[in-house]
């Protein structure tokens, strides 16, 4: 396990006050704030800056990292002592199981223990529903479509019989409905926090987000896609097959005139649900290059013969 | 893979967590969401307590504030602006996307 240096993840010095402490964290906060962020890993490292301000703010914590931390440098192997933590109370910083479970091992090992009712451990007879834990899935189009399975990785932090957290990794196959949208919560109930003595565990929350598709575009259940049309397919009208992301394929009719920026709804062939969104055409007209003598001569007829002004109407 | 193996999830519809599921989906008492409600931080969907239900978007809300609260000291109301501002951006993100801007 690699010692951390919560000091400089803030950047702050060894004696800094704790007012000083909570601006270098509020700085950071706002420059890795996981919505709005411009930073590369923001949301990584949203969580080391969480976890060395969630030590550094609680005098119990930062005295403990202090004292145990004397001459290690950072990235150093470090094994912390038995018993380093006797006489310390850590609180929390209002942070849920699921939010301190992204912590590292370093902090697991140190503090974990905190959420359990302290270095005692739970007391007797007491109980509590666990806490519910969150996660993202990303999801392909088609999978809104099938349904899938997806695997999930989740760190789950457990006593051990020394009363010492240990962080498992447990992987969860998870069976992902059709109809699903962007944005929606999956509950899996039970699959949370364990709780405590009789306490039932928490739910496991899954956030829906899907990986961009190269031809269609979500909006809620309504996909939009770009259909390219050339300028006879536009002018006369024409019948296009138009593949869909789940396998299947839709003929559709481009009316006789149509023009570039125009858009064609086809109802119910959107993310299939109760009711199913629609998709949604944008036709775009591409002009074939005139890159030989010939199309250059088709060109020059149509120009000569059609007496065309597209600025006419404005 | 065994088929027992796999775990199927309830996808949440809109409306449909009680004020005790939303709180502890989020880790905040149930006197933090009422006392939301009441200040008109959160919409309170439904006459009396016992019939409020939420969506998963005021659970993303109730989350959110919660953050900002707790990482800034921030006031439930600026708060609860800056959430709307992000639900803002969200917003216009999605646009840009379903125009295939982004």
């Amino acid at each position: 396990m690699d010692f951390k240096d919560y000091y400089s993840t803030l950047g702050v010095a060894r004696d800094a006050a704790a007012g000083d402490i909570k601006k270098a964290f509020r700085r950071l906060a706002r420059k890795y704030h996981p919505d709005v962020s411009k930073e590369k890993n923001a949301e990584a490292r949203m969580k080391e800056v969480n976890e060395a301000y969630t030590v550094l703010s609680d005098p119990e914590k930062r005295a403990a990292y202090d004292q145990l931390g004397q001459g290690y440098q950072p990235g150093q192997d470090f094994r912390p002592p038995p018993d380093w933590d006797t006489g310390f109370e850590f609180s929390e910083r209002g942070y849920s199981p699921g939010e301190a479970a992204d912590f590292s091992d370093f902090f697991t090992e140190l503090f974990g223990r905190a959420g359990r009712g302290g270095a005692r451990g739970p007391e007797r007879g007491f109980h509590a529903r666990g806490g519910d834990h969150h996660a993202k899935v990303l999801l392909d189009l088609d999978d809104a479509f099938r349904g899938a399975t997806r695997q999930i990785t989740l760190r789950v932090p457990r006593l051990d019989d020394r009363g010492h957290i240990v962080v498992d990794t447990r992987t969860l196959n998870v069976q992902i409905p059709n109809g699903v949208r962007e944005g929606q919560m999956i509950r899996l109930a039970g699959q949370g926090a364990p709780g405590m003595g009789e306490g039932k565990p928490g739910d496991l929350l899954l956030e829906v987000h899907f990986r961009p598709h190269s031809r269609f575009r979500v909006d809620g259940r309504d996909l939009y896609m770009t259909l390219r049309v050339a300028p006879w397919e536009a002018a006369l009208g024409a019948v296009i097959p138009v593949s869909l992301p789940d396998g299947g394929e839709i003929k559709m009719r481009i009316p006789e005139g149509a023009q570039s920026g125009r858009r064609l709804r086809v109802r119910g062939k959107g993310i299939p649900s109760d009711p199913p969104g629609d998709l949604l055409l944008d036709i775009q007209v591409v002009v074939p290059p005139a890159s030989s003598a010939r199309a250059r001569e088709l060109y020059e007829t149509m120009a000569r013969d059609l007496a065309f002004d597209p600025r006419a109407e404005e | 893979m065994r088929d027992e193996d796999i775990l199927t999830g309830a996808v949440l519809e809109e409306s449909c967590l009680t004020l005790e599921e939303l709180a502890s989906a989020c880790s905040v008492s149930t006197e933090w969401v009422v006392r939301h409600v009441e200040e008109g931080v959160l919409s309170g969907p439904g006459t009396t307590v016992t019939e409020w239900r939420f969506s998963s978007r005021d659970l993303w809300r109730v989350r959110h504030i919660h953050a900002l609260e707790r990482d800034f000291d921030a006031e439930p109301e600026l708060a609860a602006l800056v959430a709307d501002l992000l639900e803002e951006l969200e917003t216009l993100r999605a646009r840009l996307r379903r125009a295939g801007l982004a």
